[in-house]
């Protein structure tokens, strides 16, 4: 069974049409890129993964099952906002992740804490919008989900900081899960992705393995990207 | 789940709630404090600002109770918070539930606190007697109890505030669905679902008068209706503010569970 199906999906919201047709599969243990230029529907595709947004029409399955409480506890999503409460402690906040997740792993989200320099007693409020980011990345990661969503994990991050950022995605994804990462800045996640989908217009214009790309365009995914959405 | 949803809710209401019950039962000791000294102007001037300020902290406390709901309902479902509420492995209607529970469970405490107040700042023995001569009239009409009076009518209070509550709830999740001014939508939906629930409780009296003259008298003259109708009538109208809270309560639940359109 497939990890993630999206089936005649569509998304609009009153006369305009986000999401047109989207159809769309995620195997299980890989790291997809959903490649795509601002505003042009990625967000939207995430949002409706995770329950955020109504379908307006089309199907979109999770192990085969619609979207509800069985699939949230599966996905772990990173969302391109702040969305933790600020007035808790980074502390309090764990213990909130580990309340409602019975994959949430405590443990390790200290470690990276640790890892990371940032103290859990500090409030959330109190820290900078980047280290709130860097919070919600270390509780993201630290669930042993079966499908990880990070919409533009590294938007507004330094580069110093996004190669931290990847190698935290990498090195601590459970074991056969998926990764999707949604993003416009292709060179700096290029070297992790296994398979790529670009979106256009709300329409899914390629889906392919990354390698097998590059080989047979002979060139990077950034450069394909940037020849196929020239403007 | 539902009951760590509460904990968290409870906590975060409560945090502001405690200013106003401290506020409050401060300056009502105050009022006590300064009332107690009768000879001096200045101690009596101090004792009624005191008063008017605990007056207006019960007040803010009943008001920022429901506000405080309203604004984490928004923020919860539909502001930055909703990416992480919409995707705790927690049905909707769970949600939901827990905004409720909160609501009862701190306008009970709020409600508690008020009594407290007041009997903080007032309480003697001729202003307790003054209560009860005010009261018996009306214990004589309704052939009830002075606690039976105050139950019935801190009762019906509590559920118009859940009922505005409530309607609040419907007006949010309603405007969150048009794509454009979703907090004037809001309000303009939360009042109409007020208005039609007050105007669903009329129309039940209403059928029952068809079928009652003496209810009938409340509609068609001025003239002043027999204890026993109006006791009935009381009966009626909270069994209706129950069922209709009830109702807005499962529409609530069906709007939420469809789905949101979060920002």
């Amino acid at each position: 069974m497939e990890l993630l199906q999206c089936i005649d999906l569509n998304k609009s919201f009153g006369e305009k049409q986000i999401l047109k047709n989207i159809n769309l599969t995620i195997p299980r243990g890989k790291i997809i890129g959903l490649l795509g230029k601002n505003g042009t529907g990625k967000s939207t595709l995430i949002k409706l993964i995770n329950d955020l947004l109504t379908i307006s029409s089309g199907q979109i399955l999770i192990n085969g099952k619609p979207i509800g409480v069985e699939s949230k506890k599966i996905i772990s999503y990173l969302p391109e906002r702040t969305y933790l409460d600020k007035g808790m402690t980074v502390e309090k906040t764990i213990k909130y992740f580990a309340n409602f997740y019975e994959n949430f792993d405590s443990e390790k989200a200290y470690k990276l804490l640790e890892d990371l320099g940032l103290d859990a007693n500090q409030k959330l409020a109190k820290m900078s919008k980047g280290m709130q980011e860097k919070v919600q990345l270390i509780l993201v990661m630290s669930r042993k989900a079966d499908l990880y969503i990070l919409d533009e994990p590294l938007g507004g991050v330094d580069p110093a900081t996004r190669d931290y950022i990847l190698d935290t995605i990498l090195t601590n994804f459970n074991d056969g899960a998926s990764v999707i990462i949604s993003t416009h800045l292709i060179s700096d996640v290029e070297r992790i992705l296994d398979n790529v989908i670009f979106i256009d217009k709300g329409q899914i214009i390629l889906t392919a393995e990354a390698d097998e790309l590059r080989n047979r365009e002979d060139a990077s995914i950034d450069e394909i990207f940037r020849r196929m959405f020239k403007c | 789940m539902l009951g760590k949803l509460l904990k968290y809710d409870l906590k975060s209401i409560f945090k502001l709630l405690i200013i106003f019950y401290t506020l409050s039962m401060l300056f009502g000791l105050l009022t006590r404090v300064f009332f107690s000294f009768r000879n001096s102007l200045v101690l009596e001037i101090l004792g009624e600002i005191s008063q008017g300020a605990a007056i207006s902290m019960m007040c803010s406390t009943l008001i920022n109770n429901i506000m405080r709901m309203w604004v984490r309902f928004k923020t919860h479902f539909y502001g930055d918070e909703s990416y992480l509420t919409h995707t705790l492995p927690v049905e909707k209607r769970t949600h939901y539930l827990s905004k409720i529970l909160t609501t009862v469970i701190t306008l009970f405490v709020s409600f508690a606190v008020i009594c407290l107040v007041l009997f903080t700042a007032y309480y003697s023995k001729e202003n307790l007697l003054f209560f009860k001569n005010l009261l018996l009239p009306l214990v004589e009409i309704y052939d009830s109890t002075i606690l039976g009076i105050i139950a019935s009518f801190v009762f019906i209070l509590f559920l118009e505030f859940i009922n505005i509550l409530q309607c609040g709830f419907t007006g949010i999740i309603l405007g969150n669905r048009k794509n454009n001014a979703k907090t004037g939508f809001s309000v303009l939906f939360g009042a109409a679902a007020f208005f039609v629930s007050q105007v669903i409780i009329i129309a039940v009296l209403f059928l029952i008068a068809i079928f009652n003259k003496d209810f009938m008298n409340l509609f068609v003259t001025n003239n002043v209706m027999e204890i026993q109708t109006i006791k009935i009538m009381i009966y009626v109208s909270i069994s209706c503010y129950t069922l209709v809270s009830l109702l807005i309560c499962y529409i609530n639940i069906r709007l939420f569970k469809k789905g949101v359109d979060v920002d």
